[in-house]
């Protein structure tokens, strides 16, 4: 299984996303690498992220993904 | 098809066919502020269907179609039997890897649509220890809020409104108000501009374009390198460009941009000629 930081790694591999708070309002991902990482996040933890939980504030940074995550019941 | 009157109402309706769809399929990547934007000026429409919402944007004299479906082979048979896939225009953005295994074209062309354009997206990296362009002796002005009606025609006569989503006027009149607008003026008349979008590191040309009495004279240039200079901090530039315009593509690459394995296939239904 993938980290978080991997699959982003993977979708944005230009990026030094561990040096961002906020991966949206500083450009890293935008709408379309936002669903892109969706998708990656489900099949990599087995989980269906809820399409009201697609929104910026969800994937700001790492910890507001792996909030997310726990709300989908991954525990690691 | 009714009007969307509160973002939620999209958010929910995707929920409704995400849940328990491990394949579900979609092409609207929504930016909340852009769909809020659409809100507001009243021009996004949804249709729920059993197993697929499907949202429209007017544009122009046609509709921009989204979907969100519990898979392909679901979005086929919804889209067949959808009726405003009949009986208005539709114009359907589908952005894919390059030949991706998956494709969801065939199931698109079967329900009625045909491939109208496809576009590439182009990315230049900008590593923070890379050279910026020297700016030559032309200098661009960004675009003034006076300029907005001729920028509006520069680009409708320039670009195809189908293939290369136009800005609607109040976009225009933002984008001069955030400074997103470089032009070249000759007599007073607009000769050149470049549109873009920056956000944080990551910053994008939406037109970039000389119109053809005032080609040759280095105006295109000038706008490019002026953008550059003003974005030297970012570190990807993205732009969508045409596939079959190769002049284009040389000149962006020119620039240091490449195919980045992102296309965007454009769709039309039957209500649309060519």
């Amino acid at each position: 299984m993938k980290t978080v930081a991997e699959i982003l790694k993977e979708i944005r591999p230009e990026f030094d996303f561990a040096a961002s708070t906020d991966f949206i309002a500083d450009g890293m991902l935008d709408s379309f690498d936002v669903v892109t990482l969706v998708a990656a996040l489900d099949k990599n933890f087995g989980i269906s992220i809820q399409g009201v939980d697609i929104v910026p504030e969800n994937f700001k940074n790492h910890e507001t993904i792996e909030v997310l995550l726990r709300k989908n019941g991954v525990t690691r | 098809m009714q009007p969307v009157d509160a973002i939620d109402q999209i958010f929910t309706a995707i929920q409704r066919i995400k849940s328990n769809a491990p394949a579900f399929c979609t092409n609207f990547f929504p930016v909340p502020q852009k769909l809020q934007n659409w809100v507001e000026h009243g021009e996004l429409f949804y249709e729920h269907r059993a197993e697929a919402a499907f949202f429209f944007r007017k544009d122009h004299d046609f509709w921009r179609a989204y979907f969100c479906a519990a898979n392909a082979e679901t979005l086929k048979r919804e889209l067949i039997a959808l009726p405003d896939a009949k009986s208005k225009p539709l114009v359907m953005d589908i952005i894919e890897r390059e030949a991706a295994l998956d494709s969801m074209l065939p199931n698109l062309e079967s329900a009625g649509f045909r491939l109208y354009a496809r576009l590439r997206r182009l990315a230049r990296l900008n590593p923070p220890d890379s050279k910026v362009p020297a700016i030559g002796e032309l200098q661009p002005d960004y675009a003034s809020a006076n300029d907005a009606g001729s920028i509006l025609s520069l680009l409708d006569t320039s670009f195809d409104r189908y293939a290369e989503q136009l800005p609607a006027a109040y976009e225009v009149e933002a984008a001069i108000n955030n400074r997103q607008i470089l032009v070249m003026k000759h007599l007073q008349k607009i000769a050149a501009l470049l549109f873009f979008e920056t956000q944080g590191v990551a910053s994008a040309i939406r037109y970039w374009v000389v119109a053809e009495e005032f080609r040759s004279l280095r105006y295109g240039s000038a706008l490019m390198r002026a953008y550059l200079a003003a974005n030297a901090a970012v570190r990807r530039f993205n732009l969508w460009v045409r596939a079959d315009n190769q002049s284009a593509i040389l000149r962006y690459q020119h620039y240091g941009y490449d195919t980045d394995g992102l296309v965007d296939h454009v769709l039309v239904n039957e209500m649309i000629r060519k």
